[in-house]
């Protein structure tokens, strides 16, 4: 007798065939599993996929010092309240803080989720469109307590900075603005804007003096989240808004002290909001962290919940195939061809289940980015989500098939 | 050829040992037609399932073809009776789901045959039982003496030194047990061995050799050619009993 | 003969405890994920003032620049109003109620010198803005026709605030220090808060009311600040309170309640009279572009309901789907167990009517169970919710009694839905073919 058998990677005597046509019999059964499989690939692919992209999102840093950082409001109610004055006094106070790095005025906070924006164009007159962008009201010590790098031109001087009241509309004539900022106004060469003029307002000129290399708008939904322009402005209102910078550790501790020293410094107002950077990044990014959380629990339930149901239904088709799984043990099936004979049979289905999957998954995926405008999935998922799913599979067969393995082959001869 | 010394089984649950084979020996030479009898749980049953490699034994000595059994993994033991052994069981156990070709098929995808060798011999063995018209048919579609043609088809397709057959005609009525039978006579004829565990003493006498076995032992047997005693509707307990009462 | 099959059903699910468990877990899991986030959707998405909302119109005009629109797409009027819209369309009082309104705010000084200085948010309104929104009185009342025209310094607290300035006494009559200047207390409301906070969606659709009402044109008196949203296209010409007043930045709101159509149509021709009027001064340079939404039309034209919590209600109803795709599974498994059982009974003389009824209602009893233990279970998600989410979700994410029959029913449909094909399956079952053993 002779005979051959061709070592491959599915070898021909795996039975597929025969897996495949008995499969055709029940298709009923295997269809549901099939079904099971591709919606449970399409949830948790397009899932896995807005869980990505929102933590990228969340890990844009804001280009400030975000450990060491923090914020607090003044707000002057008295009749003899001077908010010029006690801005001055309150930033001479804090910046000579032990432990404190920099102090400035500032109007609106990175990742705050409120603040000012403006428009800026390259060329004068209300019918050209502005690039908009964020502003911040700063002096001189802004870099420092900002923790941003100069990449061109250089920083206000002290005699740059002007005094801005509440309602006022006019703009200084000088502004240091983000490398990204630069690069949209300049889209050729963003580090040669230094020196150019661009105009807000429709027709107000500015220079701009300087660019830093990277500083985050206070809205982290916005698409232009980097635009951000600084004006050497201290304003004169009731109420105002401190950033402070700390030596690393020292955080805690300061925020403490200043908000007691600047209660105590002045009756006539109430400080307020005191806030730490890192606190603000929490809230900034509560919605995309919830939401990363709530996949990841839906998704871990939900592949549970379908690892199970396959283990149910083979468990079940086991206990039912009882008498052929001894024939077939009778007949010179090892253990392990009937462990391959299971996974097989779930590899069939999971294959049918995985490539509707591939096309629900983009079809979900066609439907999210058109009602809630999210990005188009990139194709690699969806080989990256059939792959899982095939795993999920093979994993849930494996116990019920290692139970049919250990039945006995002399079940064969027991009569029914 | 197959080569029993000694052997002993026990079934055990958690209170009750019972032995199903005690000191049990045999030798069954090439060609040989063996018929097994003996009253229900008289031990045949088990027999089978030890001389097929069905189940493992506690104590004794099995040779068969020259291998011993005794310390052969599950995996060999497996390869053996894929090799060594066809098996034809009472019920058939054809695969409800798979038409005769595919059935046939089962025990040579194991044996690791190509394509074209599997093809040839499941039409031959087909061929052969008369089937091969049948052959996209499913279990379903026959009756219970074709089904158990199928059943004999696959069990000689891989060319076994050794048919075993567990009462293969009590599911059958009694024409078709002898065309059965006539069958088996033939296949024996070609040289293979065969191994049949039956209750019909008429069947059995048609065999070249019968063996009885009662309580567990082989009780002597050539050319014992009793009358058959009923053998339905007996219970293990009652044809304890009945043992003595059979003539042979 | 229900309690028969009850009893029938309790019997299979003894039989088969890990097939019934896997199965009531399925639908359990489903129902709860799906209940938490049609439960937050739901009140996200509820009428904050079931009684009028069909009666109560945002105002928008479009007074925006010529060169863009206010939204690249669609061509949508702004969302608020200038000062200017707000106090002609005020004074031409063409509605049966009517309010222009602002938010802003101020220190409010207690009088109780226990209780430092604090700040303090402002609905800057007319009188008409509480009988229009049906807003409660603790003690007091609303002011005047009188108190808007003539800017009196009067102010209605909110329940937290009177309980905190005024220890929850009855404060009408009393003053109250607000950025400086004495106040009359002229009423106190009761427990308010409609969600989402219709009136004002711009800032936090799901925050409190404010603290303090006030007569609106005090914005101009007392230069209150502007608080929320303030848009321009236009720099204001000149510098000051009066130029910011004057210009053309948007930072008010205004209701109007119209009873009928008649009435809605009226009004419409009113403003688009109004903006042709102004068009005629050189204001108004876009087309003519108003609109009048009801409140459910504007809380849907301001997305009120975020997208990810849709996002997650669609994901979760897939989920559902899932489960009960599961559910089927196993159904069937089950049944298929028990054609023997199945044909007997037809031997002895079911229907096919009797066994569907026998089949159904063990499904439905599943079904049941597994709401049950889904509402368990969306309970727990919701308090999950309230975590992840912080105080937006507080009122947005607890059960009530329709959301809890909701649940129920879901799963019972559900259940019996996911059982239909199973049970018709098996009681097609032909009476003998089980009865002869193999």
């Amino acid at each position: 007798m002779t005979h051959s058998s061709t070592p491959s990677f599915f070898a021909e005597n795996w039975e597929i065939g025969p897996i495949f046509r008995t499969l055709l019999r029940n298709k009923v059964g295997a269809m549901l599993i099939a079904l099971q499989i591709a919606f449970t690939m399409t949830i948790v692919v397009n899932a896995i996929y807005i869980i990505v992209q929102r933590s990228e999102k969340m890990q844009r840093p804001s280009g400030i010092d975000e450990a060491n950082s923090f914020f607090i409001s003044s707000v002057g109610f008295s009749h003899d309240f001077n908010g010029l004055v006690s801005t001055q006094q309150d930033l001479n106070l804090i910046r000579s803080l032990n432990g404190v790095v920099d102090a400035i005025q500032i109007n609106a906070v990175p990742l705050s989720g409120s603040g000012w924006s403006m428009g800026l164009q390259t060329e004068p007159g209300a019918e050209f469109d502005g690039t908009g962008t964020a502003v911040y009201m700063v002096d001189e010590h802004a870099l420092n307590a900002l923790d941003v790098a100069l990449v061109a031109g250089e920083n206000f001087s002290p005699t740059d900075i002007q005094v801005r009241t509440s309602s006022q509309t006019h703009w200084p004539d000088k502004t240091i603005i983000t490398l990204a900022m630069a690069n949209r106004l300049f889209p050729n060469d963003g580090l040669a804007a230094v020196g150019k003029t661009v105009y807000i307002n429709d027709i107000e000129p500015m220079i701009i003096t300087g660019i830093i290399d990277k500083l985050q708008a206070p809205w982290v939904g916005w698409d232009n989240v980097e635009n951000v322009m600084l004006t050497p402005e201290i304003r004169d209102a009731k109420s105002s808004r401190y950033f402070i910078r700390t030596e690393p550790g020292e955080r805690d501790r300061i925020m403490t002290q200043v908000e007691s020293v600047l209660a105590k410094s002045n009756p006539g107002r109430i400080v307020k909001d005191l806030r730490s950077i890192d606190e603000t990044r929490l809230r900034a990014y509560r919605d995309n962290s919830a939401m990363i959380r709530i996949l990841i629990t839906v998704m871990v339930i939900l592949i549970i919940v379908t690892g199970l149901g396959i283990v149910g239904l083979v468990s079940f088709s086991v206990n039912q195939r009882k008498k052929q799984i001894g024939t077939r043990r009778a007949l010179g099936a090892s253990q392990h061809a009937i462990v391959r004979y299971f996974m097989l049979e779930n590899l069939l289905i999971s294959t049918a289940g995985v490539l509707l999957g591939a096309l629900l998954t983009v079809g979900l995926n066609i439907v999210l980015v058109d009602a809630f405008s999210l990005t188009p999935i990139a194709w690699y998922y969806i080989p990256l989500g059939m792959l899982a799913l095939w795993l999920v599979g093979q994993v849930a067969v494996y116990g019920p098939a290692k139970k049919a393995a250990n039945i006995p082959p002399a079940l064969a001869t027991r009569s029914a | 050829m197959l080569n029993m010394t000694d052997i002993k089984k026990i079934y055990r649950t958690d209170s009750i040992e019972t032995h199903a084979l005690r000191e049990f020996n045999l030798q069954v030479n090439e060609g040989d037609f063996v018929a097994v009898t003996g009253p229900s749980g008289s031990g045949k049953t088990t027999f089978l399932n030890i001389a097929g490699l069905l189940e493992t034994f506690e104590e004794g000595r099995y040779e068969l073809d020259g291998v011993d059994i005794s310390n052969q993994n599950d995996a060999a033991r497996s390869r053996l009776r894929n090799q060594k052994i066809g098996f034809i069981f009472q019920s058939f156990n054809l695969i409800p789901d798979l038409n005769l070709f595919d059935n046939v098929d089962v025990p040579l995808r194991y044996r690791g045959f190509n394509r074209q060798e599997r093809k040839k011999r499941i039409e031959q063995s087909l061929e052969m039982v008369g089937l091969a018209k049948r052959i996209k048919h499913l279990p379903a579609q026959l009756s219970g003496g074709q089904q158990q043609r199928v059943a004999i088809a696959r069990a000689l397709a891989g060319e076994p030194r050794f048919l075993l057959a567990d009462e293969p005609t009590g599911n059958l009525d009694s024409n078709m047990a002898q065309s059965v039978m006539t069958l088996l006579k033939e296949i024996n004829a070609r040289g293979t061995t065969i191994i049949m565990v039956t209750h019909d003493t008429e069947l059995a006498a048609q065999a070249k050799r019968n063996i009885h076995v009662r309580d567990g032992r082989v009780s002597e047997n050539v050319g014992c050619k009793t009358m058959s005693t009923s053998n339905s509707d007996v219970t293990p307990l009652s044809s304890l009993n009945a043992v003595s009462a059979q003539g042979c | 003969m229900f309690h028969y099959y009850l009893k029938l059903a309790f019997k299979s699910y003894k039989r088969n405890p890990i097939l019934t468990g896997l199965m009531v877990a399925a639908i359990a899991l489903g129902i709860g994920a799906s209940m938490t986030t049609i439960t937050v959707n739901y009140l996200m998405s509820a009428d904050p003032i079931p009684t009028k909302s069909g009666q109560l119109f945002y105002v928008q005009v479009d007074s925006w620049d010529p060169n863009r629109g206010f939204n690249d797409e669609p061509n949508t009027p702004p969302n608020q109003l200038t000062w200017t819209e707000a106090t002609n369309l005020m004074s031409a009082n063409k509605a049966y109620r009517q309010s222009a309104m602002a938010k802003s705010g101020a220190i409010i000084e207690p009088s109780n010198g226990d209780i430092s200085p604090f700040e303090a948010s402002i609905r800057l309104a007319f009188k008409d803005f509480f009988p229009m929104f049906n807003v409660p009185f603790k003690y007091g009342n609303a002011w005047d026709q009188k108190a808007d025209d003539d800017r009196q310094m009067v102010v209605v607290l909110s329940k937290d605030i009177n309980d905190k300035v005024f220890a929850g006494q009855n404060s009408v009559g009393k003053s109250i220090i607000i950025d400086g200047k004495s106040f009359r207390v002229i009423g106190v409301l009761a427990s308010w808060q409609p969600l989402p906070k219709f009136y004002d969606v711009n800032n936090g659709a799901f925050d409190e009311p404010e603290a303090l009402f006030m007569p609106f044109y005090l914005k101009q008196e007392l230069e209150l600040p502007n608080w929320g949203n303030t848009n321009c296209w236009k720099t204001p010409d000149g510098e000051g309170f009066s130029a910011f007043l004057q210009s053309e930045c948007i930072n008010f709101q205004m209701w109007v309640e119209l009873p009928t159509l008649q009435d809605k149509r009226a009004y419409m021709a009113f403003l688009n009279n109004y903006v042709n009027d102004q068009k005629e001064l050189g204001r108004f340079p876009r087309p003519l572009n108003n609109q009048l939404l009801n409140v459910m039309q504007w809380m849907d034209d301001q997305k009120v309901v975020a997208d990810d919590a849709q996002i997650m209600m669609w994901l979760s109803f897939m989920f559902l789907l899932v489960c009960l795709l599961n559910t089927i599974g196993l159904q069937m498994a089950k049944f298929s167990a028990k054609s023997a059982e199945i044909g007997l009974r037809r031997a002895v003389g079911a229907t096919k009517g009797d066994l569907f009824f026998q089949y159904t209602i063990e499904t439905a009893a599943v079904g049941i169970a597994g709401g049950i233990l889904g509402l368990g279970l969306a309970f727990l998600g919701l308090v999950g919710i309230r975590q992840l989410y912080g105080d937006v979700m507080n009122d947005l994410a607890s059960l009530d009694t329709t959301m809890i029959t909701l649940a129920l029913l879901l799963s019972l449909l559900a259940s019996v839905c996911a059982g239909l094909y199973p049970t018709w399956r098996a009681c097609n079952i032909a009476p003998a073919s089980q009865l002869k053993s193999q």
